[in-house]
C-alpha cells in the first residue's frame, strides 16, 4: 500500500519532469547532441593518440573504449536519479531545501525524483551505448549468461559508486558554501583519470582510484573481470568481483552522512 | 486546555563564523575557525487559537523567520517547547507538515516551465490528496481568485500577481489547518494585492483555517488580520489587537487642509507652538498639513482658530498610521 504511494508520485514526478524537458523538440534533440559531441570529442583525441601507440600498457584501442563504455552508461543512468542531488548546492543557497522540509514525503526521495537531466543522461548514456557497440564485439568477450549478468551487476554497482560520491558531495554542501570546486576536484578530475586504465599511473594515484574515490571499481576492475588483461596481476584478484558491494557500501556510508547532516541542518539552519 | 498553537519559552541562536581580517587572518580562520554565538530568538512565548489571524513582524533581522522555521518544523529550537495542532513541529515533520501551507512571495514552489494546473497536480500526488478534495478545492479557489484564464499557461509567463496567486493556491490545496505567509504582496500591484486579502479573509471566514503572516506592508496587516504580534531583536515587545495599539501609541494626529489661496506658514507657526506645520507641494500651495499629539493639543481648537482665521476649502483629518506607530517602537521611542 505505502509502497504503491510512493511509486506513483515517483511516476507522477517522472512526468512532469519529462514534460518539461521535451517541451521542446528540437532544443532536445540539439543539446542532448551537443553534450553527446562534447564527450565524444574527448574520446577523438585518445582515439588518434592511441592510433600512433597502438596500444597502452597492453590495452588496444577497443578496449580503452570499452572502458570508456562503462563510464558512459553508467554516468547516463546516473545522472537520471542523482541530478537533484548535483544542484543541490543551489537548492540549499536558494532556500529551496526548506521547501522539500515543508512537503510530507522523505527528501532523499524527493532530490532524487524531482529532477532528471534528461540531455545528460542521453549525451553521455548514448555515447556510452555507441562505444559499447563499437568494442563490444571486438575486445574477445564470450557473452553468455554469466558475463551478462557480471556486466549487469557491475552497472548497478558503478551508478551506485559514483551515486554515493555525489551523495556525500552534495552532503557537503549543508556545511560549506561553495562546494563547487571539490566537486570539480572530487568527481570531474578523478573521473578524467579513469578513463584509462590504472595501471599506467603512480602508485598514489592508483591508490586513490581504488580507495578514496573508487572509480577503478566503476570501470577498470568490471573491465578486467571481462578482458583479463595481464596488468591485472598487481592486484588482489577478489577486486574483480567488489563492485556491487563497493556500490552498496559506499552508498550506505554517504546515506548515514546525509540523515546526520540533515540533522545538523536543523539545528544550525544555513 | 492547551491552544492550537504553543510555544514556550523558545529560544534559539546561531554561531557565526568571525571573520578576521587579512589574508593571515582568513587562513588561520580555515583551520580554526572562531565562531560568535548570535541569539536569533530570546525566550519567546505566545499562544494561537484555531482560526485566529495573526501578523507577525518586526524589523530585518529580528528573528520573524526564525519563528517562522520553527514553527514549520524546518529548524529545532535550542530550548523551549512548541506545539501545533498537537504535533511537535520539528520532530513529527512528515505527519505534521501535511496539516499546514507555506506561501514564500520571494521563493515560488511552482515548476517554472510547466502550465499552473501541472504544479498543482504534482502537488495533489506529493500530499496525497483525495480527487474529491482536490477537484473541490482546486474550482473554488479557481473561481475565488479569478484563475480560469491563466491555469494552463507556463509560470515562467505570468505576471507576478498571477504567480503569486498561485502560489498562495498551491499551498491551499490540501486542506491545511494553519497557512503561514511569508510577504505574500511583495511587489504584487494595488488591484492583485486587494485580490489576494479579501481572499485570505474570505477563507478564514469560511475555513476557520488559522494564519500567520509575516510582511512589511501594513497593509496587509490592517487589512486581514485582528492580531499583532512584534518583536525585535528576538524578544516579544506587543502581542495584542491593532486596534489597541493605536489607542495606546497612536497620538500623533495628521490634519491635512486645503486653503482658499496661498497663506503664509510663519504666523501659524508663531501661534501653534506645539504643531508641526508643513507646506505640501499640492494645490500651488495653499495645502498644509498639520502634525500634533493630541495629548498636547485639542483638534476642536485647532479647527476653530483655523475657521475663524483663514478661508479653509478642505479638511483631512487622518487616523494614525499603523507604520509610524511601530516605527516608534521599533526605534525605542515607546
Amino acid at each position: 500500500m505505502m509502497k504503491n504511494d510512493t511509486m506513483h508520485l515517483a511516476g507522477v514526478y517522472t512526468k512532469y519532469v519529462m514534460k518539461s524537458w521535451f517541451q521542446y523538440k528540437v532544443d532536445a534533440v540539439l543539446r542532448s547532441l551537443a553534450v553527446f559531441l562534447r564527450e565524444a570529442t574527448g574520446i577523438f583525441v585518445i582515439y588518434f593518440t592511441l592510433l600512433e601507440f597502438d596500444s597502452l600498457n597492453g590495452w588496444n584501442i577497443y578496449e580503452m573504449l570499452f572502458l570508456f563504455s562503462l563510464l558512459f552508461v553508467t554516468y547516463g543512468i546516473l545522472i537520471l536519479f542523482f541530478t537533484g542531488l548535483r544542484d543541490f548546492g543551489h537548492t540549499v543557497r536558494t532556500g529551496g531545501f526548506d521547501r522539500f522540509i515543508l512537503r510530507p514525503r522523505g527528501l532523499l526521495f524527493q532530490l532524487i525524483f524531482c529532477n532528471a537531466d534528461w540531455f545528460a543522461a542521453i549525451g553521455h548514456g548514448g555515447l556510452g551505448i555507441v562505444l559499447f557497440i563499437i568494442s563490444a564485439g571486438k575486445v574477445g568477450v564470450q557473452w553468455d549468461v554469466v558475463t551478462i549478468l557480471y556486466y549487469i551487476f557491475a552497472i548497478i554497482g558503478g551508478v551506485l559508486i559514483q551515486g554515493a560520491i555525489f551523495l556525500f558531495l552534495a552532503t557537503l554542501n549543508i556545511y560549506l558554501l561553495e562546494t563547487g570546486s571539490i566537486k570539480e576536484l572530487f568527481y570531474f578530475n578523478a573521473r578524467e583519470f579513469a578513463g584509462y586504465p590504472i595501471s599506467i599511473f603512480s602508485k598514489g594515484i592508483q591508490a586513490v582510484m581504488i580507495y578514496v574515490v573508487p572509480f577503478a571499481f566503476v570501470n577498470y576492475f568490471p573491465a578486467q573481470y571481462l578482458l583479463r588483461k595481464p596488468d591485472m596481476e598487481q592486484y588482489p584478484e577478489i577486486f574483480m568481483y567488489l563492485t556491487p558491494v563497493v556500490g552498496v557500501v559506499m552508498y550506505l556510508l554517504a546515506y548515514g552522512f546525509w540523515r546526520f547532516s540533515v540533522k545538523y541542518y536543523k539545528s544550525s539552519g544555513n | 486546555m492547551s491552544s492550537f498553537i504553543e510555544v514556550k519559552n523558545v529560544s534559539k541562536s546561531f554561531k557565526v563564523s568571525k571573520r578576521a581580517k587579512g589574508i593571515p587572518g582568513t587562513i588561520a580562520n580555515l583551520f580554526v575557525p572562531k565562531y560568535e554565538e548570535k541569539k536569533a530568538v530570546k525566550d519567546i512565548s505566545f499562544a494561537i487559537e484555531q482560526g485566529e489571524m495573526v501578523g507577525f513582524i518586526g524589523p530585518n533581522g529580528a528573528g520573524k523567520s526564525t519563528t517562522i522555521k520553527m514553527l514549520s518544523g524546518i529548524l529545532y529550537p535550542d530550548s523551549g517547547e512548541i506545539t501545533v495542532n498537537g504535533y511537535v513541529p520539528y520532530k513529527q515533520r512528515k505527519d505534521y507538515v501535511g496539516s499546514i501551507g507555506v506561501v514564500f512571495g520571494q521563493k515560488s514552489q511552482l515548476q517554472w516551465d510547466l502550465p499552473v494546473i501541472d504544479s498543482f497536480e504534482l502537488l495533489k500526488a506529493i500530499y496525497r490528496i483525495p480527487e474529491k478534495m482536490y477537484k473541490k478545492n482546486l474550482d473554488r479557489f479557481m473561481d475565488m481568485l479569478d484563475m480560469w484564464e491563466f491555469i494552463d499557461r507556463p509560470v515562467r509567463q505570468l505576471s507576478l500577481g498571477q504567480r503569486m496567486r498561485a502560489d498562495i493556491v498551491a499551498a491551499l490545496l490540501h486542506s491545511p489547518k494553519i497557512v503561514f505567509f511569508d510577504e505574500p504582496t511583495i511587489g504584487v500591484d494595488v488591484v492583485g494585492k486587494e485580490k489576494i486579502r479579501s481572499f485570505i479573509k474570505k477563507l478564514n471566514a469560511e475555513d476557520k483555517v488559522s494564519m500567520i503572516f509575516t510582511t512589511h506592508d501594513m497593509q496587509d496587516i490592517e487589512k486581514t488580520c485582528n492580531r499583532l504580534i512584534i518583536i525585535d531583536k528576538g524578544s516579544k515587545v506587543y502581542d495584542g489587537s491593532i486596534q489597541n495599539i493605536k489607542e495606546k501609541y497612536g497620538t500623533t494626529r495628521q490634519v491635512e487642509v486645503e486653503f482658499d489661496r496661498n497663506y503664509d506658514i510663519s504666523p501659524m507657526k508663531d501661534i501653534m507652538k506645539n504643531v508641526d506645520i508643513k507646506e505640501l507641494n499640492e494645490a500651488c500651495g495653499r495645502k498644509k498639513q498639520f502634525i500634533f499629539e493630541n495629548t498636547e493639543v485639542q483638534i476642536d481648537e485647532l479647527m476653530n482658530y483655523l475657521l475663524q482665521n483663514y478661508g479653509v476649502k478642505d479638511i483631512n483629518v487622518s487616523e494614525p498610521e499603523i507604520e509610524r506607530i511601530i516605527g516608534k517602537i521599533y526605534s525605542g521611542e515607546v
